[in-house]
């Protein structure tokens, strides 16, 4: 079984609270099942007979985890239930046992292969849905690619592999993700630039993890435009950076404050502590289309801890966590792409 | 109580659950009800790991107001449901453990932080937010509760009221108790109390005393008020390596008699200092007991604490000075200590035998236990340290551990194993003057030791408990009080 790559986390998670206040949705749900201890306990359980895929209650659990890996990186141990979670999910399709909603939506996204190229160049850069459905951002990345003076193509489509990952459903994912690096091969890209962290995580982390070589560089934009040496005229002023979850609990990269330190962001802290996530649920990438209730919940938890609600700039890495906090938080939400725009 | 779940009283009373709380705030499915049939006691956790079964609750209610508290006290008296409050569900006793199934009453979503006073220098908070979130509150204003178990991140202020909980810096702050200023209660028939609103008075005995550390077996605490402090200007540690643990003990004692004020001390035994200390710390201490202390507040008068603490550990004492870094080492990794890998673990048999007593008492107590441990169960290792100094005495952390190859594989026999171990040690504490414990709780581990604890006052005991809750519902088996 998949799970039984994370042994580690399996023996020590199911007994262990020590990031139990890190547990997002435990902490709006409120509920011991949502917390990396119980989830491992009950994936040890599958071992014992205690617990089965036939409780749909436990594999809803197993889908209802918020991905946000802050109980990996706040772990002395760095114990991966994270990656143990997934693992279960892909137990569970593979013993035919994914909930329906999650059947349905896999379905769609392996659907979802193809994708266009327009513009010139070996440069390229990757307009996800998730980004192309907020405009703003899509526009500022635009600008923001204009500016850096190299001649770029825009590419669009579909599922590269990450949603189908996520959802446990890996050979689905392999077939996506082997049908993009083949069409960037094609187009001749030498270097690939996104703005959504969660597609800079499955091409720089998942594909390698697949076996999949993109013969390419691949830039989260942040990076990009520090590499490239843009120049900002203006002074971002003072904003509230959240932290996002793959770029710093799955070890992204630091690009995004290198950029706001070029964007001369002063940078206040945001809420009580570095700790949690501020994210909802970004690293569960769908967990919007299957739990909107809990993303709400999220997005909720998240303002109740802005200094200002009403004033306070926030500022995110992907337009999936704009978009709640803004609906749900009402707070003035940002992409890290809107304010580098801002200051060309 | 166990109700049917195919039975129609089982709908009859979550229709009623449901009317109190809203119907996303009760929890039936099995999922969310083995949620909450595991804590930290080692008993529940080896019956899973052996593919046992433990018992669950019927329901799992979440209240979001006192309210809604009170709702449920009146339900469960109703139909006589034993009630089981949820905090973190942290706990090493079993305390919170479903034993006789019924309503586990789950108080995280009462996790508000009501009101903080920088005048008092209070802070009031609903009992069921994480203490981390309470503490990362109280920072954000530049102050701390200076409440900081290992526990911090998973336990519930609720939870450290409940069980009397501690803190690293209990020695200068006090313990749970010593930081309450009052509560609000909602008893076993669905009353609302407020205790006194200050601590210091002479207004007839302390009912907030009476609720702290009452398990839930007296009630719910729904509301607390606590002191607050600034954060310090400076925390300075040190650490010192005895000879030996007794020599240690009595540089410790000295320091404590001598009324400097450190904030906190630890003295760990040879053992452990050599097998714990070093492993977390990532160096090398294979010999002596390793001492650490601070001291923390204004930096001038810390200062001057610590000349006069370090005369009497190198000048009194000849304590090998491993500097401030070697404090440092141990502040900065005190929670480290308590992770899987560094913290005991299932499959291994490990329990705490956390005891108090005077320094007339501690060592005989700490001699007593590692005889009987060392004696009478030789595949288990014993170690201990010295966690919490008072100006009279201290408390024994003081841990068994059986390798997990020399723990039976049949569950009951795990069990047996494990509960004559507690039997033997913690007679023999009890039998030098040690009291049974000092922040880990009674629970369902150590009822069995409550009788003899109290002698003659136990009658009294239980008379405020049948008076308070006349149906026996709240947390029964717990404590040493009737199950049912």
């Amino acid at each position: 079984m998949h799970i039984d790559k994370y042994e580690d986390a399996i023996m020590n998670c199911r007994f262990c609270f020590m990031c139990r206040h890190l547990s997002a949705i435990g902490n709006v749900r409120f509920t011991e099942v949502d917390t990396p201890r119980v989830r491992a306990a009950m994936i040890y359980g599958l071992r014992t007979g205690t617990n089965s895929f036939e409780d749909e209650d436990f594999v809803d659990a197993l889908y209802r985890s918020d991905l946000s890996a802050c109980c990996r990186r706040n772990c002395v141990n760095g114990y991966d239930e994270n990656g143990l979670c997934l693992a279960a999910r892909a137990d569970a399709v593979e013993a035919g046992h994914a909930p329906e909603a999650v059947k349905k939506l896999a379905a769609q996204y392996a659907k979802k292969t193809g994708w266009t190229a327009t513009g010139k160049g070996d440069v390229a850069y990757f307009l996800d849905e998730t980004t192309a459905a907020d405009k703003k951002t899509a526009d500022a990345a635009k600008k923001l690619m204009t500016a850096a003076k190299a001649p770029f193509k825009t590419i669009t489509g579909g599922c590269i592999g990450k949603a189908l990952k996520v959802l446990g459903y890996l050979g689905e994912a392999k077939v996506s993700a082997e049908a993009f690096a083949a069409f960037l091969k094609a187009e001749g890209v030498k270097t690939l630039v996104v703005s959504n962290p969660a597609a800079f995580d499955a091409l720089t982390k998942d594909y390698p993890e697949m076996g999949i070589k993109l013969g390419c560089k691949v830039y989260c934009i942040s990076g990009y435009l520090v590499a490239s040496k843009v120049a900002f005229r203006k002074a971002a002023g003072e904003v509230y950076y959240l932290a996002d979850d793959f770029m710093r609990n799955y070890d992204g990269c630091a690009c995004p404050e290198k950029l706001l330190k070029a964007l001369k962001a002063v940078n206040k802290p945001f809420g009580t502590n570095d700790e949690e996530t501020y994210c909802c649920g970004e690293g569960a990438v769908v967990l919007d289309k299957l739990y909107p209730d809990v993303v709400k919940a999220l997005a909720e938890y998240v303002a109740a801890r802005a200094d200002d609600p009403k004033k306070d700039r926030i500022v995110v890495l992907s337009a999936y966590t704009k978009k709640y906090l803004a609906k749900y938080g009402k707070l003035d939400v940002v992409t890290m792409d809107e304010l580098a725009a801002s200051c060309l | 109580m166990t109700v049917k779940p195919d039975s129609y009283m089982y709908e009859m009373i979550r229709t009623e659950l449901t009317d109190a709380v809203g119907e996303a705030n009760v929890d039936v499915k099995f999922a969310d009800k083995f949620g909450h049939s595991i804590d930290y006691y080692w008993i529940p956790e080896m019956w899973h790991d052996r593919g046992r079964k433990c018992p669950q609750p019927d329901f799992v209610v979440h209240p979001g107001s006192t309210e809604e508290v009170v709702k449920v006290m009146k339900i469960a008296n109703q139909y006589r449901i034993p009630v089981v409050p949820w905090g973190g569900g942290s706990g090493s006793q079993g305390g919170a453990l479903p034993i006789y199934n019924g309503i586990v009453l789950d108080m995280k979503r009462m996790n508000k932080v009501i009101k903080v006073d920088k005048t008092a220098l209070t802070v009031t908070a609903q009992t069921g937010i994480i203490t981390k979130h309470l503490e990362w509150a109280c920072n954000k204003e530049g102050l701390s509760t200076m409440h900081l178990p290992a526990s911090i991140s998973c336990s519930t202020i609720g939870g450290f009221l409940a069980h009397r909980g501690t803190g690293v810096l209990s020695t200068k702050y006090g313990k749970i108790e010593d930081m309450v200023m009052s509560l609000e209660v909602v008893t076993p028939t669905g009353e609302v109390i407020r205790t006194l609103p200050v601590p210091r008075h002479a207004s007839g005995p302390d009912l907030t005393m009476l609720f702290l550390g009452s398990e839930g077996t007296l009630g719910v605490i729904t509301e607390v008020t606590l002191k607050i402090h600034p954060q310090p200007e400076s925390r300075q540690f040190r650490a010192y390596i005895f000879k030996d643990f007794h020599t240690a003990m009595q540089a410790g004692q000295t320091l404590m008699r001598s009324r400097l004020q450190p904030c906190a001390m630890r003295l760990y035994d040879e053992t452990e200092t050599k097998t714990h200390v070093s492993k977390v710390f990532g160096i090398n201490l294979d010999k002596g007991a390793y001492l650490v202390f601070g001291f923390d507040g204004r930096k001038d008068i810390v200062d001057l604490q610590m000349k006069h603490a370090r005369e009497i550990m190198e000048d009194q004492f000849k304590g090998q000075d491993l500097g401030a870094k070697g404090g440092e080492w141990w502040w900065e990794n005190k929670y480290k200590f308590f992770y899987p890998g560094y913290m005991f673990h299932v499959p291994q048999a490990f329990g705490t035998l956390d005891t108090v007593a005077d320094f007339s008492h501690i060592e005989n107590v700490y001699w007593a236990m590692k005889k009987v441990v060392n004696t009478e169960f030789p595949d288990a290792r014993f170690i201990g340290h010295f966690s919490h100094w008072y100006d009279w005495g201290c408390m024994l952390y003081a841990r068994f551990i059986f390798p997990g190859d020399k723990v039976p594989p049949n569950a009951q026999e795990a069990a047996a194993l494990y509960n004559a171990v507690w039997d033997r040690a913690i007679r023999a504490a009890i039998r030098e003057g040690g009291v049974i414990n000092e922040h880990h709780g009674v629970g369902l581990k150590l009822g069995r030791y409550v009788k003899d604890l109290y002698g003659t006052a136990m009658p009294v005991l239980e008379g405020i408990k049948a008076k308070l809750d006349p149906n026996g519902i709240m947390n029964p088996g717990k404590m040493g009080f009737a199950g049912c």
